[in-house]
């Protein structure tokens, strides 16, 4: 399992954003579903190791984040795109994608073949020698997951990466999740149930800070039959789940 | 004969193009670093924190200019004056400095930078470190201009009189900034210290030059420099509990 995690709360103040959460996941594309405030982000940002749990604990791609050593083990095996992605404008596509490779501490040799394959899987290879800031918001989103894909991740973490991409590219993006979910653990957090039933293998959806569901996306579907809101079958299982986990 | 045909025509069949095309884009896009990169990575045996101390803001060409500009102006003042005004001014300035050396506020992408192998709290120190060390470089600088100038008082005396307070500041701005997460409250903490302390050497023996040349105050700028240190080393620990 790439993914261990047990009892794991965050609090921030007197707020409860993750609450006693248990998840086990290997190899594939994960889904996080919920509505906005679930506690996705949280969850991500502690599985990415930029915040530590309030309680439970974590174990990744076999290790404790909470020491130094096997935490920057994990880091150099990590991708993460978060939520909203700064950037620095004086950069080009090319620059920014090779300053996270130096820092995820990939051998130098092989940075610069790393980051043109980066690159040209998310088809800006006729932008790598733009600056960031004449790129439109779908291309800086693609930017990033460049960066977050480029050291061959084994734990892709990615919050809302679909946000700003036109219908075209999210679709080639699905391809490329399903191709990276070969071989690497991909948890994508979204609220588009469509990308989820495109690209997951598994999913979990969150609500209160709590997973309220954990399998597959046709399990999810089965959910919403005869019942819940939405156009398509998986958005009727999703608030089917969702209306019984607050009743 | 159309493309398609002619490239038949023109490419092996055991060549893979997208494989060529990317060992060509490698080359192309491949940023060659320069001399100050380079060196600074042998330096710190790590290319990335290499990149990362360059892209400091506070070691950027226009913010070293505006640094080495002051201090000049304070040389000069010093010079007509009579008074140490370099060794007033770089606690401050370097302090600035030091604020704007990483957290949050500054570096557009920290929440990515925290999720990476280099750990921003070396990122941290090593751009701290640097600032700290141009700033001493320069005021170092200042304080010879002002001593060849002739103001009375050894160049030892006048130069190292400011730059135990300098740490001390810098310190201050440094945990400050990083307990607060904004530079701005790191600036504020330390100027406002700064002055607050200037002002109250004057007021305790008469000449606000006393915080710079009183042997006496050495102990508590390190003891504060010390805890400061240590404060700002806990808050950049990976946030965990409540908060």
């Amino acid at each position: 399992m790439n993914v261990e995690i047990a009892g794991v709360t965050r609090r921030f103040g007197r707020n409860l954003a993750v609450a006693g959460v248990d998840l086990e996941t290997g190899p594939g594309v994960f889904g996080l579903l919920g509505p906005n405030g679930a506690g996705k982000t949280t969850l991500l940002r502690m599985l990415a190791t930029v915040i530590g749990p309030s309680a439970g604990t974590l174990r990744l791609l076999g290790r404790d984040p909470a020491s130094y050593g096997p935490r920057r083990e994990i880091r150099r095996r990590l991708g993460y795109l978060p939520q909203s992605l700064g950037y620095y404008p004086g950069f080009t596509v090319a620059e920014f994608v090779e300053y996270f490779a130096l820092l995820k501490e990939m051998p130098p040799a092989g940075v610069s073949a790393a980051v043109a394959t980066a690159v040209e899987r998310v088809d800006l290879g006729g932008k790598a020698r733009a600056k960031l800031r004449t790129l439109s918001g779908g291309m800086l989103r693609r930017v990033g997951i460049a960066q977050a894909i480029v050291n061959e991740p084994e734990l892709l973490l990615l919050d809302e990466p679909t946000a700003g991409l036109d219908p075209e590219q999210r679709v080639a993006f699905r391809t490329l999740l399903r191709d990276l979910g070969q071989r690497a653990t991909v948890i994508v957090s979204t609220h588009l149930v469509e990308d989820v039933g495109a690209a997951c293998t598994e999913v979990a959806l969150m609500d209160a800070g709590k997973i309220v569901f954990h399998g597959t996306p046709a399990e999810l579907t089965a959910r919403g039959e005869g019942r819940g809101t939405g156009d398509a079958p998986l958005e009727r299982g999703y608030s089917a789940v969702l209306a019984q986990a607050r009743s | 004969m159309n493309a398609a045909e002619a490239n038949r025509d023109v490419t092996p069949a055991d060549v893979d193009l997208s494989r060529v095309w990317l060992g060509v884009a490698a080359r192309v896009w491949a940023r060659q670093p320069g001399r100050l990169e380079r060196l600074a990575g042998r330096l710190l045996r790590s290319p990335g924190l290499a990149r990362a101390l360059l892209t400091t803001p506070s070691l950027l060409l226009g913010w070293v200019i505006a640094t080495a500009a002051v201090l000049a102006a304070g040389a000069a003042a010093t010079s007509w004056t009579g008074t140490p005004w370099v060794a007033l001014i770089a606690p401050a300035v370097a302090g600035t400095g030091i604020a704007y050396a990483y957290g949050p506020g500054i570096d557009p992408a920290w929440e990515l930078s925290c999720s990476m192998a280099v750990s921003d709290r070396m990122v941290l120190l090593v751009r701290a470190l640097a600032v700290f060390s141009l700033n001493a470089v320069l005021g170092l600088a200042a304080s010879a201009a002002a001593v060849a100038a002739g103001i009375s008082g050894s160049a030892a005396s006048v130069t190292f009189g400011w730059l135990v307070p300098m740490t001390a500041v810098c310190a201050l701005t440094l945990a400050a900034a990083t307990v607060a997460r904004s530079a701005m409250v790191g600036v504020a903490a330390g100027l406002a210290a700064w002055t607050i302390t200037v002002l109250a050497g004057q007021s305790a023996s008469g000449r606000f030059t006393a915080v710079v040349t009183d042997s006496a105050l050495i102990l508590p700028y390190l003891a504060c420099a010390a805890a400061c240190t240590a404060i700002a080393w806990y808050a950049t620990r990976t946030p965990k509990g409540t908060t």
